[in-house]
């Protein structure tokens, strides 16, 4: 499942799909809404380009890391303190390839994928800076 | 010819979240989002720098694909276009 959505998600039904006959790992990767002195955070997606790029990062990483399955579910629209943001589910035949998939996954997002993150303060709104570079 | 701009996260607050307008052929990509910031200073001034250069953190796609901003004077805009105009991502 790769999904851009603005409701919550199921992890228990993703971890029990990825339980692959050759799983030996499942990882999870649950990006929340910290407590930065925040009431909310807002987030934005260019929603096609978006999904098209997690598909294509999905795809990289189960070829780079042998992953047996890739989910990628990011959320969009006012979440509250504590409410998942991101979440990665990877199967794979070993730990190690879990660990290394996931980590690409997440590092791919935040450098390539357009969505944004706006924190909500009573003293004034502050975007996120990004972490991508324009090059 | 008619295109579509589309401007998300702090461009999209200062400017509109998207807009179509009529442009004519030849036009650079770099000459349409000039044009359609002429009455937004605020917008322009997040977006170019005072030599009318793209600002380093400005990224671009045409179509859902990325523009170098040092290429975008010399990229054309075809009827049906979507030009896109966008600060560096945060997701995660």
């Amino acid at each position: 499942m790769i999904s851009i959505q603005r409701e919550d998600v199921d992890i228990s039904r993703l971890v029990q799909e990825a339980k692959h006959p050759g799983a030996g790992a499942i990882l999870v990767f649950d990006g929340i809404v910290r407590n930065d002195d925040i009431t909310e955070m807002e987030l934005e997606a260019y929603e096609g380009v978006a999904l098209r790029e997690l598909e294509h990062i999905a795809m990289e990483a189960s070829a780079q890391h042998g992953l047996l399955s890739v989910d990628i579910v990011h959320r969009i629209g006012r979440l509250r303190v504590g409410e998942n943001i991101l979440v990665i589910v990877v199967s794979a035949a070993h730990r190690k390839e879990a660990y290394d998939g996931s980590r690409f996954i997440l590092e791919a997002i935040k450098e390539k994928v357009p969505i944004w993150k706006k924190e909500l303060r009573t003293g004034g709104d502050r975007w996120v800076a990004g972490e991508s570079k324009n090059h | 010819m008619s295109v579509r701009i589309r401007f998300f996260a702090r461009f999209r607050e200062l400017a509109d979240p998207e807009i179509v307008t009529e442009v004519r052929e030849g036009t650079s990509i770099t000459a349409l989002i000039y044009a359609v910031t002429e009455n937004n200073q605020a917008a322009r001034d997040a977006i170019f720098d005072q030599e009318g250069g793209f600002r380093r953190y400005v990224i671009l796609m045409q179509n859902g694909a990325r523009i170098e901003t040092t290429r975008a004077g010399e990229t054309m805009v075809a009827d049906g276009d979507e030009i896109a105009i966008f600060p560096p991502v945060a997701g995660g």
